[in-house]
């Protein structure tokens, strides 16, 4: 009996795995149905943090440092930040187009397939486009290891890898909570604009600049802080005001699973009341 | 006279579509809010704000920390007063054929795009730009011009940066012609002008060698010199002297943009058939 159970399960499984794998061939064929559109992504996405990056580095110029970070631990923050908000935005970028999902009525189409909503949500079109994101996230992340002087150890990149993850859960379940308050607004609010200049501006410097009573908002309430800001530091051994060390990548793993669970039940709970813009 | 009043229908029925999403209004003065309170914070932090004394006489390239504030809070009123719609229009009619129709109707099509984005943004206007000053007044700083007598040129400067920020806009849109999809060629324009305008960064920021280099490119005079003129930072001469950069380059872009219309509209007949 529980043999069969298992069976099942693994059989489901691999359902899953064979349509995704599908599905990650259907986006690469959509990337060559226009060429311009690669042209556009390959500059337009490291256009931007490249530009970013620089801005920074003027900054910086002007006022010394920001909060006794110095440029090349700036640049470290920056680097990593950039990569998850990429992994972020291959895997979770759909959040920030549920209204226009809902409103428009393609979400009943999700709703009549033998697949789980928030798969196919995910995973019908998923962006590979994100990759453009990770080269120039990738460049600044080795040029901060540099300028930093950053000592590499085994523990050390398993944590940058285990922050990752958590950085990219967290963002992704942050942006899934967004998303959901469609279903109730039936608003075709594009968020990905407004909510990433809000994610720049808290996980691409250091949280300590901001005033103390958003400090606590961002690591308890809504736990922007430990996409970045809490594991860099504890990876360069800068004081946060939390005394965690290395173990803060480990804990943004866990901040990571628990709000992408959060937003789970929370779209879950949406997708209960959601009623077809149709009728 | 009469063919003006078809483009006030055409605003009208926009103003009208605009009031349909009333959680698009919230949502959008929501973000706008955190986002020009992050701002705030954020050049507080760099000027190294101390709650004692306020507005402390820290001087940043000659720009006290008061000034920077007024710059952020008018940067995202001028962002809302700025949003064109005009290259996602062309885009998604281009796409799903409804050019044709729009082209079928006795009126110029630029003419139609140019109506209905003044119309969602007199309705932004109510949605966005008073609680936006308002919510700026009451938790950053009143935004006060620093010389009233500049307002005409304010308003002047403003109109030209307006006409320079659509025509781009919409050049960018016809991309859509011959390309269909044009996202990312929007995404790069976006990109470009929020960090080449002074939108985010003020230009004095920049070394100089790059801030020259901007100085040259029409995204400075979106921007960054209305936005001068309202902190007061320029003198009179300079001022006027961008000022005339910024009608020429009005000019230029609006020949641009007669040549590269009257191709692309005689593109899209062909290929309709």
């Amino acid at each position: 009996m529980k043999n069969a159970k298992i069976k099942c399960l693994l059989h489901t499984l691999a359902h899953y795995i064979d349509v995704t794998i599908c599905h990650i061939r259907m986006a690469f064929l959509m990337i060559v149905e226009y060429p311009s559109n690669i042209a556009g992504w390959m500059i337009s996405n490291p256009i931007q943090f490249i530009l970013g990056f620089a801005t920074i580095k003027f900054v910086v110029e002007q006022f010394g440092q920001i909060n006794g970070w110095t440029y090349g631990q700036l640049a470290f923050l920056y680097g990593l930040s950039v990569i998850s908000h990429a992994l972020s935005m291959i895997f979770f970028v759909q959040g920030w187009f549920m209204g226009f999902y809902v409103v428009e009525g393609e979400f009943d189409r999700y709703l009549t397939r033998p697949l789980g909503v928030m798969y196919q949500f995910f995973f019908t079109n998923i962006n590979i486009f994100g990759v453009t994101d990770l080269i120039p996230g990738i460049l600044v992340f080795l040029y901060g290891c540099v300028e930093s002087n950053f000592t590499w150890s085994i523990a050390k990149v398993i944590c940058i890898l285990l922050m990752l993850i958590g950085a990219t859960f967290i963002r992704g379940g942050l942006y899934l909570c967004l998303g959901t308050t469609s279903f109730f607004t039936k608003s075709t609010m594009d968020f990905g604009q407004y909510t990433q200049e809000i994610m720049d501006k808290t996980t691409l410097y250091p949280l300590s600049m901001y005033p103390e009573s958003m400090q606590f908002l961002l690591t308890y309430l809504i736990p922007i802080g430990w996409v970045s800001f809490y594991p860099i530091s504890g990876l360069l051994g800068i004081d946060s005001g939390q005394t965690y060390g290395l173990l803060a990548s480990v804990i943004t793993l866990l901040v990571g699973l628990i709000v992408l669970a959060v937003a789970g039940l929370w779209f879950n709970y949406g997708l209960n009341k959601y009623e077809s813009a149709g009728n | 006279m009469k063919w003006i009043n078809k483009y006030l229908f055409v605003y009208k029925t926009q103003i009208i579509r605009s009031f349909t999403y009333k959680y698009d209004v919230y949502g959008n003065i929501i973000m706008q809010t955190i986002i020009m309170i992050t701002s705030a914070f954020f050049w507080r932090a760099l000027y190294g704000f101390d709650i004692s004394k306020p507005y402390g006489d820290v001087m940043v390239n000659g720009v006290r920390l008061e000034d920077m504030l007024t710059y952020i809070i008018m940067s995202s009123v001028l962002s809302v007063l700025l949003s064109t719609n005009v290259e996602r229009r062309i885009e998604s009619s281009v796409r799903n054929g409804s050019i044709s129709t729009d082209m079928m109707k006795p009126l110029n099509i630029f003419g139609i795009y140019l109506s209905e984005d003044l119309g969602r943004i007199t309705a932004l206007i109510f949605q966005n730009i008073l609680p936006i000053l308002i919510i700026g007044s009451l938790f950053i700083k009143v935004p006060a011009m620093s010389d009233l007598t500049q307002l005409p040129r304010f308003c002047i400067s403003m109109m030209l940066s307006f006409g320079i920020n659509w025509l781009l806009a919409a050049l960018f849109g016809m991309w859509a012609f011959t390309a269909i999809d044009v996202d990312a060629l929007i995404q790069v324009k976006k990109h470009l002008l929020r960090l080449l305008s002074g939108s985010i960064i003020p230009l004095w920021f920049f070394p100089d060698w790059f801030a020259n280099i901007l100085k040259a490119l029409p995204f400075a005079y979106i921007y960054q010199l209305p936005l001068d003129i309202y902190i007061g930072k320029s003198s009179d001469v300079e001022v006027l002297q961008m000022m005339t950069i910024q009608a020429i380059w009005l000019v230029v872009l609006g020949l641009a943009f007669f040549i590269v219309s009257k191709r692309a509209t005689r593109k899209i007949m062909i290929q309709g058939g």
